[in-house]
């Protein structure tokens, strides 16, 4: 074995220049496959984000009936609602960024002559403006948080829709929870544009305490807590945590964004499944380029492999020399290729790509797109790609192998050196 | 269609004045005959009502004073007199539309279409069945089911099926009048798979603005059988002269 060992190591550089273009064609190819893999991850990422921090959060806390109906009854903890508490323990917590409360109703928006049904949002401002950027939608007027009580913020589809502007009285109607006629005035401080239609078409975005008045909820009576972690792939295992043993109150349930937002987990998922197919391509080019080598290599070597054949080394041996040249060439690049990874990934990673200089703004279907790509190499797709490489390379390696191992010693030896 | 409370208090108000003799159908009944002349015989009458309506449900229970004045089967306005919290909020409903008033706003808002299948002040009734209470007989085929005695009485029942264009959401309505007075009994209301979904049954006849009538009335959902509307009528006035103004967007400020 040390033998062979030693072999492979001294044939490595029998044609160094060989040795060394194949080298660099495995170092390219994995740089290549971190440079495009964490650019897709970047953008599924992105996506992610956009998609959690417009509303959603990373984890959200219902009681377990309110979902999928909304029912206005179904406040978190039931009856009796939550302890004030339940927020601050949670944002206590290490993995957590921000928790923030969230009433929901419907209700009958009226300016007078022209009236809408709308999904009502309500929010606490200081906590929302750190969980999503729900607020950040306000385009026109102030924000929640910045006025006197009584404000209504209207999705601007909504406020077309029933010709209100700013400073318009809106009358809300609804069926309350005492089972009275819910109604109050709201003044318009502020139009909405998410950039999603169907939401600026329908939502009005209230402070709680408006909200609870008008649905006669009292204030410990919430229908969401939205998180926002530190670390959106730690959601599942943090809402796992939160379900299991006695963390939550009676009447309250963790779900992270990969059960509310299905979609979005399938994508990243679909994504992995297609990094495999990625990475199994460029293995196998690079492991036809190795092979050309390692055939060359063999087809050189004809005499001398007859020679040590001769004198005695065991098949095996042979094969094992070939083998572990092929794969010090597999080390040698994937070496060289993470060194580069690590020169060139992590600007990329920090600063991102800004594609601006090209393409201007960018945005799809109303929705608006960052121009900057950031780039995101997960550890995961990195070892993938490099074993991926390395397995490729033995594979390509063992049929120079099992043609040297067979070689007939008397034949071998009479066949004319190859320079 | 959902039969509405004002229509079974018009209804049985009706066909109390049915029971007078000479308006007895000599031989069996006409089904149509009987709804058709319940509907020709409310145009042009009016009522005015207080009504003592209470409401149970899994989640509140509700104790409303209404005052109710109607006219024929087109016009009716309702005001709530009690709790203090709720006192002065007003419904007029003319033909197909239905106005809130909202007094602590002050603002008088139309209930959308959107809107007509939602709870009327979180009663088991709907706005729907305010307004389409004059359409029993447009909407619906009437033939008598059943003739004979149940629960020792002499009634008849009548299955009203929908025709096929019409605008209503049950699947048949089984509607039971007693023979003797001429009064309904209970009234059944099926959805469109055939499974019962409520159930109004009159109680507590009286004389009451000089005539016999059931003056409780009960509505309970099937799915929630503890869950129940009751109204109960105080004080009633049958053809007395209502001014015209009173159905009018200016009077539910009043």
């Amino acid at each position: 074995m040390i033998l062979s060992l030693r072999l492979g190591w001294r044939n490595l550089w029998r044609n160094p220049r060989r040795s060394l273009i194949s080298i660099s064609a495995v170092a390219s190819a994995l740089l290549f496959l971190a440079i495009l893999l964490g650019m897709t991850q970047g953008i599924g990422e992105q996506m992610l984000d956009n998609g959690t921090s417009l509303l959603s959060g990373h984890v959200q806390l219902h009681h377990p009936d309110y979902l999928p109906d909304r029912n206005l009854f179904d406040t978190l903890g039931g009856r009796t609602g939550i302890e004030p508490g339940l927020l601050d323990a949670l944002q206590a917590r290490p993995e957590v960024r921000q928790a923030t409360p969230r009433v929901y109703g419907f209700a009958l928006l009226s300016t007078g002559e022209h009236s809408a049904g709308a999904q009502l949002i309500s929010v606490q401002p200081d906590r929302e403006a750190e969980v999503s950027r729900l607020l950040q939608c306000v385009q026109i007027g102030r924000r929640p948080g910045e006025t006197s009580p009584g404000g209504i913020w209207l999705g601007k589809g909504l406020a077309r829709e029933i010709q209100a502007t700013l400073g318009s009285e809106i009358a809300a109607v609804t069926q309350a929870a005492d089972g009275s006629l819910g109604n109050e005035l709201f003044r318009v401080e502020g139009i909405l544009r998410t950039g999603l239609s169907p939401l600026d078409n329908s939502v009005a975005l209230l402070e709680i305490p408006d909200l609870q008045l008008l649905l006669a909820l009292p204030p410990q009576r919430v229908h969401e807590i939205v998180i926002r972690l530190q670390d959106v792939f730690a959601a599942g295992a943090f809402a796992g945590q939160l379900n299991a043993g006695s963390r939550l109150p009676e009447g309250v349930r963790a779900q992270s964004w990969e059960e509310f937002s299905p979609q979005l987990r399938d994508y990243l998922q679909i994504m992995d499944s297609a990094y495999g197919i990625l990475i199994g391509f460029v293995a196998l080019f690079a492991a036809l380029g190795i092979l050309n080598t390692m055939l060359m290599a063999v087809f050189e070597r004809t005499r001398e492999i007859g020679t040590v054949g001769a004198l005695g080394m065991p098949p095996a041996s042979i094969i094992a020399s070939i083998l572990i040249e092929s794969l010090f060439l597999a080390l040698l690049g994937v070496g060289l290729g993470l060194a580069l990874t690590g020169l060139v990934m992590p600007p990329l990673e920090t600063h991102g790509l800004d594609l601006s200089r090209w393409t201007g703004e960018i945005s799809v279907v109303d929705t608006y797109i960052d121009p900057v790509l950031r780039f995101r190499l997960v550890p995961r797709h990195l070892i993938w790609s490099a074993v991926g490489l390395v397995l490729a390379t033995l594979v390509a390696a063992l049929l120079p192998a099992l043609r040297a191992s067979r070689l007939d010693p008397a034949k071998a030896l009479t066949t004319p050196q190859q320079v | 269609m959902r039969t509405p409370f004002l229509f079974e208090t018009v209804l049985f108000v009706s066909l109390a004045s049915l029971a007078q003799p000479s308006a007895l159908p000599q031989t069996g009944p006409e089904p149509k005959e009987i709804i058709d002349r319940v509907d020709r015989l409310l145009r042009g009458d009016s009522s005015h009502a207080r009504v003592e309506m209470t409401v149970a449900t899994r989640r509140w229970e509700r104790n409303l004073a209404l005052e109710i004045w109607s006219e024929g089967t087109d016009k009716a306005l309702i005001r709530i007199t009690q709790p203090k919290k709720e006192a002065g909020m007003t419904t007029l409903k003319v033909g197909e539309d239905i106005w809130n008033y909202l007094p602590k706003i002050d603002r008088i808002i139309r209930v959308p279409s959107s809107m007509m299948a939602s709870a009327w002040m979180g009663s088991h009734f709907t706005n729907d069945d305010l307004v389409k209470e004059s359409r029993l007989i447009r909407d619906y085929r009437i033939e008598t089911s059943f003739d004979g005695g149940r629960d020792g009485r002499r009634i008849w029942e009548f299955t009203l099926t929908p025709f096929p264009d019409a605008p209503v959401v049950w699947g048949s309505i089984l509607y039971e009048v007693a023979q003797d007075d001429l009064l309904p009994i209970r009234a059944r209301y099926f959805g469109e798979d055939g499974r019962l979904r409520r159930t109004l049954t009159f109680h507590d006849v009286q004389q009451v603005g000089g005539r016999a009538i059931p003056t409780r009335m009960r509505l309970v959902p099937t799915e929630d059988p503890e869950e129940f509307t009751q109204m109960i009528y105080h004080d009633l006035q049958f053809d007395i002269p209502i001014p015209e103004r009173t159905f009018s967007l200016s009077s539910l400020r009043r």
